[in-house]
């Protein structure tokens, strides 16, 4: 049974990973022309791109350093998307996740790491759970739509970061600029081997895993997708929707505020004010072009990190500027966009 | 020569107002027509690229304007196509328009960093943009609400099922209001680097495009309302400029969050009434079940 | 993709590189965190570079431009190592941790970033001492004003820039004591449209002449034209271009002297680490030329004090009281350059909170 129910789950994987090549290879098509407009050379710039994702141990690891937090923040959005609920609020919950568990590296940082680690995971996913909170408590009540007030509060977010870092966590040591001061060792997430893949790798697999079984193989996941498809019957059918809406939110807010807490701790070592280059839209992008399917969104991540190595790769051996790898980007979502056609679901 | 106070604040927020009420405007627009459009930063950022490269190319800021409105008209007409020929979902494809903003702008502006290029002239206190902003308000009010193609488009927007059986073309209405929302979304990012900066640089808007967002629900979708709205967030941040300037102690962030928090205190506030002011039919299941 | 191919692919690089290495002394990389054509910070340490490049043959240097600062940061002077550089420069403030992160990982590269403090034995630390050097732009802005308000963009209020602006202050009082210094921050060492608005905030309150700590000066200097008031440039020499009326004077660095002797070093496998602050007549900073309106006398001044500067006046020599009233600098003391980046208070006749 096992084995029939792996290759059933393959099939449509399978399927996607075609169709995802093709949408690849056409994008790329487009983007070539266009670096040769401007007087680029594409092949050079796919083949070291290549040659630095997959024959280049510094230029592979930072795949899995891209790719951490959007396995958080694309999870994020396909869990409560399963229910119909729209979050794009995962910039700001992220951001307040990065707070929270700064107060816990700044606050105890005589703790040996064993204890100090787990406290701010716990602390990163308190603030971005209680920042989708309110979101989920107002639509839950019917008052506000939940796509606004997550727009809205990730606006917030970054600006009580800016507000804590110029003030009171200000660092001494730099001469006030405007950071927190640096977290002890102990405060910071560790890495592996030589290279920057970072704990929160496995925070996010953890997160995807949990995610997969929880809506393929648990009651509450099917009853979360029944409200997905159908809200009002299923709450004639005795769902407790109002519920679920406020957990699930408040879950992927948590989910969410992982991967801020994971960027402050392992990456920047401190609270910054530019937590998040937009993690929390790509984060929105992943889930969507994946479908809300657990592996679909370890292939996306890993695609959209590898789009991130091509921009490495021109801005430093083509000096192409990196926003134009954007394009790139842009043209593997339109070409998406535009074939998925009438009536597909979000 | 030491302005008083409030006239020296109005006149910092209304031109640091203008480019924010024009993009608003034009989301506004295409909102009322049931299309949300995520990717208003990447239109600003196409505006403010193309229209600083117009006016460098052609010595002439007003072509700068035209050719930066030309290019919004372009770049939202491909955004207008996945989203209503191909039912694409509006929030993937607004954002992704916002990454092919950030990738083209950053194209075209590159042989002009560091250029320079005439600005927008001063006609009296502000130049012709500004005057002609507030006037632009008044207007797409009439046209929404006093004319034949504003009800259709807000029926479009409204219910798009009852427009289509009503024997109108709902899809239309949506592609010339979003015509008219990449052209307004356009001019005021053209605002920014050809009156208020001065200058192109890559990622200038710094989220201009996500306030706008922002702004439109504040004014609750009207265009008269809008007016306020930028006065106020643009307010926000010269108001915090203006007091640095006088020696008055503030917190710039703190300040910055206020427009934003009135919007969601707003927005509980028409919820407990029962009201939603947004069109019924905003993103096609934008809105949710209920 | 088979394995001897993807073998293939990982050595063609170096093959390639290897005929263009033996012609090669040393490939320098460099990072900035905004564009060079920007009138300012970027394009003074682009010139830097350019310099060194022209003053030793066999160099070659690699730029990035519009760099974050960021782990981004970090991966874009790793590709710069893996692609052969020996020498990085990083040359903004937020670039430091990463580039101290490489520095650790790589102790066969040297690294210099701009405006640090941190040290390691292939990590130095270099910029301009600039608060001095603000002294004599001071006393031109002194003498040039007609409405004694001066105004002054800041970007981010870090200790150097207030004492910046407490050299101004201090320059700009000692020709003329009724002057008074208004500062609005941006918050952002780079936001061309905060910058216009603070421009046209200072200019609301009367400021007829503006100088700005920005990465670029472009757009406050372009506003203030506009408006028809003076400006006083700062970070590079060439923004002058952009103010044919209203420029009176500014400082610019100047990188190339001190770059290329660090690549020399480098050549010869004798870098030597260090903390160096060069100011006024060191080398690293130089004042621009006078603008058409600065009269004779004015210019006279600005000289004279500008050699006093050089000769190794410190404008921070006690008795010093802040704009509050509190003694900050007691009489017989003086703030040396290590002290730079310590203030967090303004000299009497600033108008603003230093926090």
């Amino acid at each position: 049974m096992p084995r029939d129910a792996a290759l059933a789950w393959l099939g449509p994987a399978a399927a996607a990973a075609r169709r995802a090549l093709f949408v690849v290879a056409a994008a790329s098509a487009i983007f070539a022309l266009l670096l040769i407009v401007d007087g680029k050379d594409p092949l050079r710039a796919y083949r070291d791109t290549l040659v630095y994702v997959f024959a280049n141990a510094y230029g592979f690891s930072e795949l899995f350093v891209r790719m951490s937090p959007l396995l958080l923040t694309s999870v994020a959005v396909a869990a409560p998307g399963r229910l119909g609920l729209i979050n794009v609020g995962g910039e700001g919950q992220l951001y307040m996740g990065g707070l929270f568990a700064t107060a816990g590296a700044l606050g105890f940082a005589h703790w040996p790491a064993a204890a100090l680690i787990p406290l701010m995971t716990t602390l990163g996913f308190l603030g971005g759970a209680l920042w989708a909170l309110l979101p989920g408590l107002l639509r839950a009540a019917k008052l506000v739509n939940e796509t606004i007030s997550t727009l809205l509060l990730n606006y917030i977010a970054p600006l009580i970061v800016s507000y804590v870092i110029f003030g009171p966590w200000r660092s001494s040591e730099s001469a006030s600029y405007p950071e927190s001061p640096a977290f002890v060792p102990a405060a910071r997430l560790p890495s592996f081997g030589g290279t920057r893949v970072h704990l929160g790798l496995v925070y996010g697999l953890v997160c995807l895993l949990i995610y997969g079984f929880v809506f393929a193989r648990t009651r509450w996941g099917l009853e979360m997708r029944a409200i997905g498809g159908n809200a009002e019957a299923s709450l004639r059918l005795g769902v407790p929707v109002p519920a679920y809406i406020i957990v699930s939110m408040a879950v992927a807010g948590g989910v969410a505020g992982l991967a801020g807490m994971a960027e402050a701790s392992a990456i920047q070592g401190r609270l910054v004010a530019q937590l998040s280059p937009g993690y929390g839209f790509m984060g929105f992008l992943v889930a969507w072009l994946a479908g809300g399917s657990a592996l679909g969104i370890l292939v996306m991540a890993a695609l959209f990190a590898i789009l991130s190595s091509v921009g490495d790769v021109l801005q430093i051996t083509q000096g192409v500027p990196f926003s134009v790898i954007n394009l790139l980007m842009a043209a593997i979502l339109f070409i998406v966009l535009g074939e998925r056609g009438a009536g597909a679901r979000r | 020569m030491s302005e008083a106070f409030p006239i020296a604040l109005a006149s910092s927020a209304i031109l640091s107002g203008t480019s924010l009420l024009y993009a608003t405007l034009g989301e506004l627009v295409g909102e009322r027509a049931g299309i949300v459009n995520l990717g208003l930063e990447g239109l600003m950022l196409i505006g403010a690229s193309s229209g600083f490269a117009g006016a460098a190319l052609t010595g002439n800021p007003y072509l700068g304007v035209a050719a930066a409105a030309l290019a919004g008209i372009a770049a939202n007409g491909l955004f207008s196509y996945v989203v209503i020929a191909r039912h694409a979902n509006q929030l993937a494809a607004g954002l992704s328009l916002t990454f092919f903003g950030l990738g083209a702008s950053a194209l075209i502006g590159r042989p002009f960093v560091g250029a320079l290029a005439p600005g927008l002239p001063r006609l009296g206190a502000f130049d012709l943009l500004v005057w002609l902003a507030a006037p632009l308000a008044v207007v797409l009010w009439i046209v929404l609400y006093r004319t034949r193609w504003g009800l259709m488009l807000r029926a479009a927007g409204e219910s798009p099922a009852a427009a289509f059986a009503a024997g109108r073309r709902p899809e239309r209405a949506q592609y010339q209001a979003l015509a008219v929302a990449g052209a307004l979304g356009a001019i005021g990012g053209a605002h920014l680097s050809l009156a208020v900066a001065l200058t192109w640089d890559e990622g200038m808007t710094a989220g201009r495009g996500f306030i706008a967002i922002a702004l439109v629900i504040f004014a609750g979708w009207n265009p008269l309302w809008a007016v306020i709205g930028a006065l106020v967030f643009g307010g926000a941040e010269s108001l915090e400029l203006e007091f640095q300037a006088r020696g008055v102690d503030i917190s710039p962030f703190l300040m910055n969050m206020v427009p934003y928090l009135l919007t969601l205190l707003v927005l509980t506030f028409w919820g407990l009434r029962g009201r939603s002011a947004a069109p019924a039919g905003l993103g096609r299941g934008f809105f949710g079940v209920e | 993709m088979t394995r001897l191919r993807m073998l293939l692919m990982a050595l063609l690089p170096l093959i390639a590189a290897l005929p263009a290495a033996a012609a090669e002394k040393l490939i320098v990389g460099a990072i900035y965190v905004g564009s060079v054509n920007d009138y300012g910070y970027n394009r003074s340490m682009h010139d830097g570079l350019m310099a060194m490049k022209a003053a030793i043959p066999g160099v070659t240097v690699l730029e990035a431009e519009n760099v974050p600062e960021s782990a981004e940061a970090e991966r874009v002077m790793e590709g710069m190592i893996q692609q052969g550089a020996k020498l990085i420069f990083a040359t903004s403030f937020g670039h430091q941790q990463f580039a101290f992160n490489l520095a650790k990982k790589h102790p066969d590269v040297d690294f210099e970033h701009a405006g640090g403090w941190m040290q390691a034995p292939n990590f130095g630390n270099f910029f301009g001492a600039t608060q001095a050097a603000w002294y004599p732009m001071g006393v031109a802005a002194g003498k040039m004003t007609k409405t004694n308000t001066l105004g002054f963009v800041a970007g981010v209020p870090i200790g150097y820039v207030i004492g910046n602006i407490n050299a101004f202050a201090l320059g700009a009082r000692s020709v003329n004591p009724k002057v008074e210094v208004r500062v609005v921050a941006t918050g952002s060492w780079s936001d061309k449209a905060k910058e216009a608005a603070a421009t046209g905030a200072l200019i609301d309150q009367g400021a007829d002449v503006i100088a700005m700590h920005v990465d670029s000066p472009a757009t406050v200097i372009q506003v203030a034209e506009s408006r028809g008031v003076f400006s006083i440039g700062f970070q590079s020499l060439e923004a002058r271009a952009l103010a044919p009326k209203g420029w009176i004077t500014g400082l610019g660095f100047t990188w190339g002297p001190f770059m290329t002797a660090t690549a020399k070093s480098v050549i010869d496998g004798a870098f030597k680490p260090a903390m160096v602050r060069e100011g006024l007549g060191e080398g690293m900073i130089a004042i621009a030329p006078f603008g058409p309106a600065v009269p004779e006398e004015t210019r006279a001044l600005v000289t004279a004090a500008a050699d006093k500067v050089a000769k190794g006046f410190n404008p921070f020599t006690g008795p010093i009281t802040d704009n509050e009233g509190v003694v900050r600098i007691k009489d017989g003391e003086a703030w040396g350059g290590d002290k730079m980046g310590n203030f967090d208070w303004y000299v009497e006749g600033v108008i603003g909170k230093a926090k």
